[in-house]
């Protein structure tokens, strides 16, 4: 029998005997991230095609937690730095080769405009709500007036936050599985799905949530056949890749992927949500939390996998 | 940087050295040594070849860093400026080499060819100290330099090149 072995003197931590430089902070931003691009997204959306008033469930209310799930995203980014007083350094430079400076740059815009989102929203959460002081509430006039505006600058933002999330993996060759640029719209149609889920709890009237039920319904159905193709693109490619598809398709990660990403995540929902829209009684929260629970754990098989595959020699 | 995989015998003097003479904590390193054995027994074919960080032409670490950390220093020799480092390992994983680690104390941290020998004349530690002097280090633009005579007369590869980063550790074989 033909050997090769191969033995290496090598064993630093985190690197050896695969990768593990990235923990849980990245996957939670990740998902946190793409979150928050969709619900943006939405909003900014039906702003623009003037529905603000059709649709206030994803224009002013669903918002409101972007921010949150933005600084909370941003916090976990920090916690996973390890040299964190140098953070700042990110924002004294800007290199368009590298993704995570863009989207560095990208959060910095995106973050202060949706916080700005919320305060133009905020009487629908409270509606004697003063601003108190003159230069508040001037600030606030004009942000109305440019809104439109605001909102255009918002959609391409959440689109390049949605997507960098992917892109951000992608643009590393030293890893086979990330090394495609499937993964961009794979994990923008990901956020959008879970950001539309989102909206649907924060929808009050039936006919906004029966919308957001078929938009998520589509993006549902668009994300499996880009999952089918991530698939048919590894096993077409070179051996590195196929091993690295195979890490799903019988590999260790095989269970977890295909009942809790593709089963519990998007083919359930996607049950109930047609349940749902033939006028069957399904609590509104069940499908929701699947989306954003399939979500989750996507972003988190995809960057720990991602740490197993590798180039051998 | 060429090593000859024909005189190396896996001694491991290369990695002390650099572990000496660049602090490397205990536990990590930045130079290593990798046995490949092929064939079938009795007829075994031994490789032994010392690896380090390949200061690619075309580097994934130095593109992908989001802060100018990761740099090219004049000549080529790749580097990371401590200072700019912010240790968010987005060069960690993109090396398909798994060369660079994270320093306890933060920062990314590899072999840097020992440029402050380098700047003094001298030769890398790894290279200063070989017993079978398998290592020969010097500019590969300068056609008359040590290295490039010995990669004009001798078979060589380098290490995945499919991966695209024109690595620039030879080895000769």
């Amino acid at each position: 029998m033909r050997e090769e072995i191969i033995t290496s003197g090598r064993l630093n931590p985190h690197i050896d005997p695969h990768l593990e430089i990235w923990h849980w902070q990245i996957p939670l931003y990740l998902f946190l991230g793409g979150l928050a691009a969709g619900i943006l997204f939405f909003a900014a959306l039906y702003t623009i095609m003037g529905k603000e008033d059709k649709y206030p469930g994803a224009v002013r209310r669903a918002p409101v937690i972007v921010p949150f799930l933005l600084i909370l995203g941003l916090f976990a980014l920090f916690l996973d730095l390890k040299h964190k007083l140098f953070f700042w350094q990110l924002y004294t430079t800007i290199k368009f080769q590298s993704p995570m400076s863009w989207g560095a740059w990208a959060l910095m815009a995106i973050t202060p405009l949706s916080i700005v989102w919320v305060a133009m929203h905020i009487r629908e959460f409270f509606p004697r709500w003063d601003w108190k002081y003159g230069l508040l509430k001037d600030l606030e006039s004009e942000a109305v007036k440019y809104k439109v505006h605001i909102a255009w600058v918002i959609i391409v933002l959440s689109v390049i936050l949605g997507i960098y999330t992917g892109i951000l993996l992608s643009a590393f060759n030293a890893r086979p599985l990330w090394n495609t640029s499937i993964l961009g719209p794979l994990f923008l149609t990901s956020g959008l799905s879970a950001g539309a889920a989102t909206i649907i709890l924060f929808s009050q009237s039936k006919k906004e949530r029966e919308l957001f039920i078929k938009i998520d319904l589509l993006l549902i159905v668009i994300e499996l056949f880009l999952i089918v193709h991530l698939f048919m693109g590894f096993l077409a490619s070179t051996s590195v890749q196929i091993d690295a598809a195979n890490l799903f398709l019988g590999g260790p990660y095989t269970a977890p992927f295909w009942i809790f990403v593709v089963l519990l995540g998007m083919f359930v929902p996607a049950g109930l949500k047609i349940m749902e829209l033939r006028h069957m009684k399904v609590p509104v929260i069940i499908p929701v939390v699947l989306v954003l629970f399939g979500g989750i754990m996507f972003r988190f098989i995809i960057v720990f996998a991602g740490q197993m595959s590798r180039w051998l020699y | 940087m060429a090593l000859d995989t024909k005189k190396c015998v896996g001694c491991s003097d290369c990695v002390v050295a650099c572990q000496t003479e660049n602090n490397v904590p205990i536990g990590y390193c930045r130079d290593w040594i990798v046995e490949v054995t092929d064939g079938t027994y009795p007829r075994l074919e031994l490789e032994l070849r010392s690896e380090r960080c390949n200061h690619c032409d075309n580097s994934p670490c130095v593109r992908c860093c989001p802060t100018g950390a990761s740099h090219y220093e004049k000549g080529g020799i790749v580097t990371v400026a401590r200072s700019k480092c912010i240790g968010c390992g987005a060069c960690i994983a993109s090396c398909p080499y798994d060369a660079r680690y994270s320093h306890p104390d933060g920062y990314v941290d590899k072999c840097t060819f020992c440029i402050h020998r380098i700047q003094k004349g001298l030769k890398p530690a790894c290279a200063a100290v070989c017993p079978t002097s398998c290592i020969y280090f010097g500019d590969l633009d300068d056609p008359n330099s040590e290295v490039s005579r010995i990669l004009k007369q001798r078979k060589h590869k380098t290490l995945i090149p499919e991966a695209g980063t024109k690595p620039q550790v030879y080895y000769l074989v």
